[in-house]
């Protein structure tokens, strides 16, 4: 029976869905569930993991651990896959994930394959499913050897309704801490910005918002909707917005429910990073933007136009 | 500071890549240097600048990669290895990784320093897994480096909550975002210079290696088919009055796709 191991992703305390997301299919290939959990003070989190559908919870819980460093973490990892002896390891699109995944392969001598979207089990023989160049390709990827850690693209597997697990925790003994490479300080996003790959609804910004003013407005939109505000890498590179807003295969990669792109004209590397989204709006003044060519939605528009409007409809009918 | 930087040939992503009978269709494709492998020259290229450090690169298989090399050189990079073999074909990460433990081991390097993907397979792996076979530390999708002394450099990661200050000791592994930098464009003179220098290519033999010893002979994954990628299709397009279609396009939002 294969045995999978999730590795909670959790953030300012909270355990995020893709926890639950990934617990879920794996029971739906019938496999055996456990999830590991590294932070500090984050005993109060066991029933949350419990809920999301582990059926057996390992523990690493130590102030040594409260900030981020790969090393430390894969030890945790390692331990715990050790002890449950699981031959799948995986971890959620996070940018945690992708640095633990490939020192979690190479200690354990695993398979390691990044931005999965789908895997299927035929007796021991494990296949994956992922895009490749770009998202240009798919790539239909067999693994010959019988342990595979993996990192799931955001958005790929579903929540099952009602899933739930069974409580039997395991602590970890903490890892050595990482003495050739110290973390000294997390300097935090702007505080009180709702995070992009949390977030329900995303609203992008690019080019035709032209400067601050534009942004601002759009702005407003997203902050009305509680939405997470990115952009495309025109504004980045413009100076307009932080780098840890872009979205796109080089920056964040998002699925929200509701992605809506304003003046982004959908770059090959923006539409990677935003066509796994469930619903695409976009609003461009040029009829034959490539971003039509995505958007389940398209307006034919001037943003500084349609943003006032589109506010205005939006309230009226959310009241 | 000896500095070891990685570059890999790709195949360039903002052409049409046609997927026939599980296979990519070579026709057509044309052949640059991986986005996030610019950037790590010019971080080395600008520690070498700034702090006097001397930089190698090496790339692994794609054929013949003198232009893109020379390339490098241009931009500021003393010199090139590359490793070509027929048995590396179908190398993966880990295969990559090994071969990059040997060339590190042959130069006593300080600092590599590799992009943090490869826009070919988007895998991500390759920096880390050396780092790791090596006992290195490592810090992945680095923004920003500072050299604080002969054995220890400060970099900025761009993580989860926010971005990380770590402090490396050297020697170290660092892999890097595209926006660390921008890439410089060669000057001309540069180029015609780069054409007179060397580039020492080399089989696995020649590094002292073996296609067994690395592992090209039991790949722990192989591709087993390209597939096309499930494109959306674009939907409705609205044209005309700006308060009608976009009160019609807010209805079907909530009303057809219910997301509000």
């Amino acid at each position: 029976m294969a045995k999978v191991l999730v590795i909670a992703e959790i953030k300012q305390g909270v355990i995020k869905s893709s926890t639950t997301e990934l617990l879920s299919k794996a029971k739906a290939i019938g496999a055996e569930t456990a999830v590991v959990a590294i932070g500090s003070n984050i005993e109060s989190l066991i029933p949350g993991l419990v809920s999301a559908g582990s059926d057996t919870q390992y523990v690493a819980d130590d102030p040594g651990l409260e900030l981020f460093s790969a090393g430390p973490y894969a030890s945790c990892v390692v331990d715990a896959a050790k002890q449950f002896g699981a031959n799948l390891i995986w971890f959620g699109f996070s940018e945690s994930g992708k640095a633990v995944a490939p020192r979690v392969a190479a200690q354990l001598d695993a398979a390691c394959a990044t931005e999965i979207t789908d895997v299927t089990l035929h007796g021991d023989q494990i296949e994956v499913t992922r895009p490749a160049i770009t998202n240009k390709v798919m790539q239909r990827v067999k693994v010959n050897i019988e342990e595979l850690v993996a990192v799931v693209r955001a958005g790929a597997f579903e929540a099952t309704e009602g899933i739930t697990g069974t409580e039997n925790v395991i602590k970890l003994s903490p890892p050595a801490p990482d003495l050739k490479a110290v973390i000294k300080e997390l300097v935090s996003d702007a505080s009180g910005d709702i995070d992009l790959a949390d977030a329900d609804i995303v609203i992008s910004v690019g080019r035709g918002a032209k400067d601050q003013a534009g942004i601002d407005l759009v702005k407003e939109l997203a902050n009305d909707l509680k939405a997470g505000f990115g952009s495309s890498r025109a504004m980045v590179d413009g100076g307009f917005m932080p780098h840890g807003k872009q979205v796109g295969q080089t920056g964040k990669i998002v699925a929200p429910n509701l992605y809506m792109a304003f003046g982004i004209s959908g770059a090959i590397q923006h539409l990677a990073g935003m066509n796994g989204s469930k619903v695409i709006l976009a609003v461009n003044k040029d009829p034959e933007a490539p971003i039509f060519n995505v958007a389940d939605y398209g307006i034919v528009g001037d943003l500084f136009e349609v943003v006032p409007i589109l506010r205005e409809e939006i309230k009226k009918i959310r009241t | 500071m000896k500095i070891l930087t990685t570059v890999k040939k790709v195949v360039d992503v903002e052409l049409t890549i046609h997927v026939k009978d599980g296979a990519i269709v070579e026709d057509g494709l044309q052949y640059v240097i991986n986005a996030w492998d610019e950037n790590a020259v010019e971080t080395a290229v600008q520690l070498k600048e700034n702090s006097g450090a001397e930089t190698t690169l090496v790339s692994i298989g794609g054929g013949d990669n003198t232009d893109m090399i020379r390339r490098c050189y241009a931009m500021g990079i003393e010199n090139g290895i590359h490793i070509e073999d027929p048995a590396l074909a179908a190398a993966d990460s880990f295969v990559y990784a090994k071969v990059l433990q040997k060339v590190y081991e042959k130069g006593d390097y300080d600092l590599v320093i590799t992009g943090k993907q490869a826009q070919d397979t988007d895998n991500g792996q390759t920096g880390i897994i050396l780092a790791e076979y090596l006992g290195l530390p490592c810090v992945s999708n680095v923004i920003a480096i500072e050299v604080l002394d002969d054995q220890h450099i400060k970099v900025s990661r761009s993580g989860d909550a926010g971005t990380e200050i770590v402090e490396l000791e050297l020697p170290a592994v660092v892999t890097v975002d595209v926006s660390i930098n921008e890439p410089r464009l060669p000057a001309m003179r540069g180029i015609m210079m780069a054409k007179k220098k060397k580039i020492d290519v080399m089989d696995l033999a020649a590094l002292g290696t073996s296609p067994d010893e690395v592992g090209c002979a039991t790949p722990k994954s192989e591709i087993a088919e390209f597939l096309k990628s499930d494109t959306r299709q674009g939907g409705q397009k609205f044209e005309g009055n700006a308060a009608e279609i976009t009160a019609q396009v807010v209805d079907l939002l909530a009303n057809e796709a219910k997301v509000f």
